[in-house]
């Protein structure tokens, strides 16, 4: 599904070279429910934004979905964006003045498909996230987790291939996060691929695998929850 | 609390220069706009003479042609005839009353370097000089008994005085007028009322009338009326028979001792007009009228239509302004978003947050008002090059001056409680978390 | 084009947009107003004259220092006459009543037929002792100019004669006699019994009368024949040859006085000045109005600018979002677009309604022309696109937004 070979992230300002990734790696397989963990820092932003075509990189390869993402234009990553990927971010990112309705629109309009498709896709949407009785209303008349959700149904609404979640229950109390990471699974069930960002070892350890990033790259593949002793041997066995 | 936030203000315009000139330029710009037309209207419709406005009267009795006349219609003229004018005289009704018309004579100076020219003047009655207040810097009206005599005295103004016999006092110097010896007997005094409401029809020169004679010795000379003659009827040839005629051609007042003798002198004035009925005179009929100075610069349209479009306009332009900085001042204040959520966090009121962006308003509009009148007087500047008239009247007095400043502090706070109540509304949380 | 959510959005948040719409507004309304009047000016201030060259002709008006009789006052301007004629370059004098555009002159009533309730209207009423058509270079399109017989000596003093020829003008001749020919029907001096009539033996293209009113009366003229003398004075017209106007007017002034052996008084004026004097206060006002306008647009225009920027910065974050969402650069741009267009449009209809509003206040208070649509519509099209050209500049820099903001964490 989404395949990163050797890639490289440079951040140039005057004479100052920050290093966000080097020789980055990832072999995300359809149908996984993947997350990425790291300390502040590490990377996961800048993997996060290369992963959703967001920003460019410097070096390295990155194929998503069979398409080589090098040397794509803004128009064409941004239609590859729009068809191929879902979006789910920690401060929900609603458009305060739409209602729900039309929140979850928004990436549709974008697609090109007609009222009808739309107004069909978007009423699943909501059903699927338990929101449909609220269509008319705004952001603000909802709960965090309530907003969130709406946000999971506009990543859903136009059958992504790959759903991107940065720290999606990061701003929820603990019963909220655990609806949000439930209807995730959910979905994850369903055949969508979730590759999530997040800082929670707990959500960590309900996944299919765990990567976790430090300094810029991947140091560890395998299943488990990094405690702090570990973290320094995983330092130090850091692989290129 | 009132000094810190001034500073505050004042410092807080150097923040964004850009915008706060913008600010300022445009808020400028409608204050100037609208004081220098306003200005104008103020010396336009002023009142000329404060104190005696309500009881000096203009009549007017309609002595027009009755065919194809519709009652209510404009009349062709609203002066007055020779026959009319010399009954209301002798008959005395009210304190005072004067009778005039503006005429040209040539004057032909005692010092031979200065060559001989046509001089304006207005040929008016004793009592003008007492009924409108009018200044001498030397001697004064001439006697009832000059004037019974139509004799050939002069009263010249001061600039022709000045021209002709330098600064010494010329009363009792002669002068060659059309030809003939005159006596002069006066020099007026800087005498320039804004407008010249004494004459509104067919206006003399707008620096005033060069020489005042007698009106029975410019009718003895026969000089030709200057301004308006307007016949309604053909007449025969001559002065004598243009004394005779309904043409109208003389500018007549009355003053009353009180504004309250106006309801006798007008019923007086009707006896007056049955009667000449009765002799076969004014077949129109029409409602005789009485009109004081300002309802008689109204009537005459001193303030024209045109000044009333440019007051219009820049009112318009203000508003326009207004809008425009309204939004600025949104744009201005939203930023500040931060700055207000901290304050509030540390203690000020939604009152006080108010206060420091009004008063910061308010510095906005004192510099707005500051270059608004530079603005204004370049506009009344232009203005005034329309026509000398224009000129005379485009000036800037201290009311004026303090207007400016009211009109802009008052558009610019006017313009800032919106945005300032919404700058009052922004909650302390928000703001603080998003650091 | 998404417009109902656009729309929505805005109406969530109404006072921009407002602010922005009631500037449109307004300044559509004034606009249309302000270029109407100054184009209404404009035409009025060339109105053509009648005169086949202004700039060669002047006028002096003299005044004899003399205690003559009247038939000496004849001979003194058979005599300038003569003096007149003989200065080089120049092209030909007449002795004239009044001067167009000198502000001073009488109007008579005139009619058609003298049984008639009211007069057809008013015309200026211009004598010559000459050839007025001659000099003033008035182009004849029926009939005649008047011989030397047809022209009497008038003591006005005494002579009571009226007039029994006139030349009229053409927009006269159309108002009193539409559509047949004016030369030989006769014209009135008013209504009523007591009223004289005139032939027309001659109809001119155009003369403006000497105050040259706004309207019929401006362009209605007569000239009629008499060499009037008895006041002690006269007023000569003089057409110079082209481009000599200044130094003949010297020439012309020197002959004139020397001709005299009593001082004279001596009034010159140019017809270009009289035409600047006649028109300065219209001009003046069609300048303020031309500067207001400007200041209008630009006025307007930052206030767009404002608005839109103040926007962009405040949304960027949503902006941000929309691009990760898979907005491409152009659908940021076409939002903003769509969005500044609403409003304008909004604007715009509301200023054509002001614009008819304070049309009908400047025609009722104030006397002014009714405004014709073409005006409106050209100020509503001017106004989309600034409103459009002023957003554009925003709109591109919120294009630029990159996609990776949706990501950050404020």
């Amino acid at each position: 599904m989404l395949r990163m070979t050797n890639l490289s992230k440079v951040y140039r300002t005057h004479m100052i070279e920050t290093h966000a990734l080097r020789g980055f790696e990832i072999d995300v397989k359809q149908g996984e429910f993947v997350t990425v963990t790291g300390p502040s820092g590490s990377g996961k932003t800048s993997f996060l934004n290369i992963a959703g075509l967001l920003e460019e990189f410097t070096s390295g390869e990155y194929i998503l979905d069979g398409v080589n993402v090098k040397g794509l234009d803004d128009a064409a990553r941004s239609r590859l964006r729009n068809e191929k990927l879902g979006f789910i971010f920690q401060g929900f990112n609603l458009i305060p003045d739409l209602n729900l309705f039309d929140n979850v629109d928004v990436p549709l309009r974008y697609r090109g498909f007609n009222a009808r498709e739309r107004k069909g896709r978007i009423e699943d949407a909501l059903a699927k996230v338990g929101l449909a009785s609220r269509m008319k209303h705004y952001p603000a008349e909802l709960s965090g987790g309530q907003q969130q959700r709406v946000a999971i149904a506009r990543a859903l609404a136009g059958s992504p291939k790959l759903l991107l979640a940065d720290e999606p229950t990061g701003n929820l109390d603990t019963r909220m996060a655990r609806g949000v990471m439930e209807l995730l699974e959910e979905i994850n069930a369903a055949g969508t691929t979730i590759l999530m960002v997040t800082h929670d070892p707990e959500l960590a350890v309900r996944t299919h695998r765990n990567v976790h990033i430090i300094d810029g790259q991947v140091s560890d593949l395998v299943r488990h929850t990094p405690s702090l002793v570990d973290a320094g041997a995983a330092t130090a066995g850091a692989t290129a | 609390m009132f000094a810190y936030y001034f500073k505050l203000g004042l410092r807080n315009l150097r923040r964004n220069p850009a915008l706060t000139a913008l600010m300022v330029l445009i808020l400028a710009v409608g204050v100037a706009a609208s004081v220098s037309t306003l200005a104008i209207l103020h010396v336009m419709s002023g009142d000329p003479i404060p104190g005696k406005s309500d009881r000096l009267f203009v009549p007017f009795i309609d002595n027009g042609q009755p065919d194809g006349y519709v009652l209510g219609a404009e009349p062709v003229d609203m002066q007055m005839a020779y026959p009319d004018a010399m009954n209301l005289l002798r008959k005395h009704p009210a304190e005072r009353a004067t009778a005039m018309f503006g005429t040209g004579m040539s004057i032909e100076p005692p010092r031979s370097d200065i060559p001989a020219f046509q001089a304006y003047g207005l040929a008016p009655t004793r009592a003008f000089f007492a009924m409108f207040d009018v200044p001498f810097l030397h001697g004064q009206p001439w006697t009832a008994d000059d004037e019974a005599r139509g004799a050939n005295v002069v009263i010249l103004n001061r600039t022709v005085a000045e021209k002709l016999f330098g600064d010494a006092n010329p009363v009792g110097q002669r002068l060659i007028m059309n030809r003939e010896p005159f006596t002069v007997v006066g020099v007026l005094g800087d005498w320039n009322p804004m407008p010249r409401y004494y004459k509104l029809i067919g206006s003399g020169p707008a620096t005033g009338e060069e020489f005042m004679i007698p009106m029975a010795t410019a009718v003895r000379k026969e000089l030709t009326p200057y301004g308006s003659v307007n016949c309604s009827q053909v007449r025969d040839p001559g002065y004598a028979s243009l004394l005779a005629s309904e043409c109208t051609w003389i500018q007549f007042w009355f003053e009353t001792r009180s504004a309250f003798e106006r309801a006798e002198l007008q019923s007086f004035l009707e006896n007056y007009a049955g009667e000449q009925r009765k002799l076969g005179r004014l077949k129109r009929n029409a409602p005789i009228e009485l009109y004081d100075v300002m309802a008689w610069m109204e009537v005459r349209k001193v303030v024209g239509n045109d000044t009333k479009l440019s007051a219009w306009l820049a009112f318009g332009f203000l508003i326009l302004c207004l809008v425009n900085t309204v939004g600025l001042l949104l744009a201005k204040f939203s930023a500040r978003a931060p700055e207000v959520g901290i304050r509030r966090a540390l203690g000020a009121s939604r009152r006080e947050i108010f206060q420091q962006f009004l008063i910061e308003t308010g510095v906005i509009g004192l510099a707005g008002g500051l270059l608004g009148l530079l603005l204004a007087f370049g506009a009344l500047a232009l203005i005034g090059m329309q026509s000398r008239s224009m000129a005379a009247m485009a000036r800037m007095d201290w009311e004026m001056l303090g207007l400016t400043f009211a009109i802009s502090l008052c558009a610019a706070l006017v313009a800032g409680l919106l945005p300032t109540w919404r700058a009052c509304q922004v909650t302390p949380a928000i703001q603080l978390k998003s650091q | 084009m998404e417009i109902r959510p656009i729309l929505s959005a805005l109406l969530r948040n109404k006072t921009g947009p407002i602010l922005v719409a009631m500037q449109v507004a307004l300044s559509l309304a004034i606009l249309a107003n302000a270029l109407h009047i100054v184009n209404e000016r404009r035409e009025v201030a060339a109105r053509p004259s009648g005169l086949s060259d202004e700039a060669a002709t002047f006028y002096f008006s003299v005044r004899n220092l003399n205690q003559d009789t009247p038939d000496q006052m004849l001979a003194t301007i058979k005599r300038e006459l003569e003096v007149l004629r003989a200065v080089p370059g120049v092209a030909s004098v007449a002795q004239v009543s009044q001067m167009p555009m000198s502000q001073s002159g009488g109007t008579t009533s005139i009619a058609a037929d003298n049984r008639q309730q009211r007069e057809s209207g008013y015309a200026a009423t211009y004598f010559t002792g000459d050839s007025m058509v001659k000099t003033l270079g008035l182009k004849l399109v029926e009939g005649r100019d008047f011989h030397p017989q047809d022209i009497p000596e008038v003591n006005e003093q005494t002579n009571a004669e009226v007039p029994t020829l006139v030349i009229v003008t053409k927009p006269l001749a159309d108002k009193l006699w539409p559509g047949a020919p004016a030369v030989g029907k006769t014209m009135y001096f008013g209504t009523g019994s007591s009223a004289t009539g005139a032939q027309v033996i001659g109809v001119v293209e155009d003369l403006i009368s000497a105050h040259a009113e706004i309207g019929e009366t401006g362009i209605f003229s007569l000239i009629m024949p008499a060499r009037q003398y008895g006041n002690g004075g006269a007023m000569y017209a003089i057409r110079s040859e082209p481009g000599q106007r200044d130094r003949v007017m010297q020439e012309a002034e020197q002959a004139l006085r020397k001709s005299s052996a009593t001082p004279m008084i001596l009034r010159i004026k140019t017809v270009e000045d009289d035409r600047k004097d006649r028109y300065r206060a219209d001009t003046a006002l069609s300048w303020m109005l031309v500067t207001v306008s400007a200041l209008l647009l630009l006025i307007t225009c930052s206030g767009i600018v404002g608005m839109a920027t103040l926007w962009v910065n405040q949304r960027r974050k949503q902006i941000g979002v929309r691009r990760a969402l898979g907005a491409r650069k152009l659908d940021i741009l076409r939002y903003f677009i769509v969005e500044n267009v609403m409003i304008t449009s909004a604007g715009v209809v509301g200023g054509v309604l002001l614009g008819v509003g304070l049309n009908a206040l400047l025609v009722s208070r104030l006397e002014m022309a009714r405004l014709p649509l073409v005006y409106l519509v050209a100020g509503a099209i001017v106004f989309w696109a600034i409103g459009i050209l002023s957003a554009y500049g925003p709109a591109w820099r919120a294009a630029s937004i990159s996609p990776a903001l949706a990501t950050r964490s404020t």
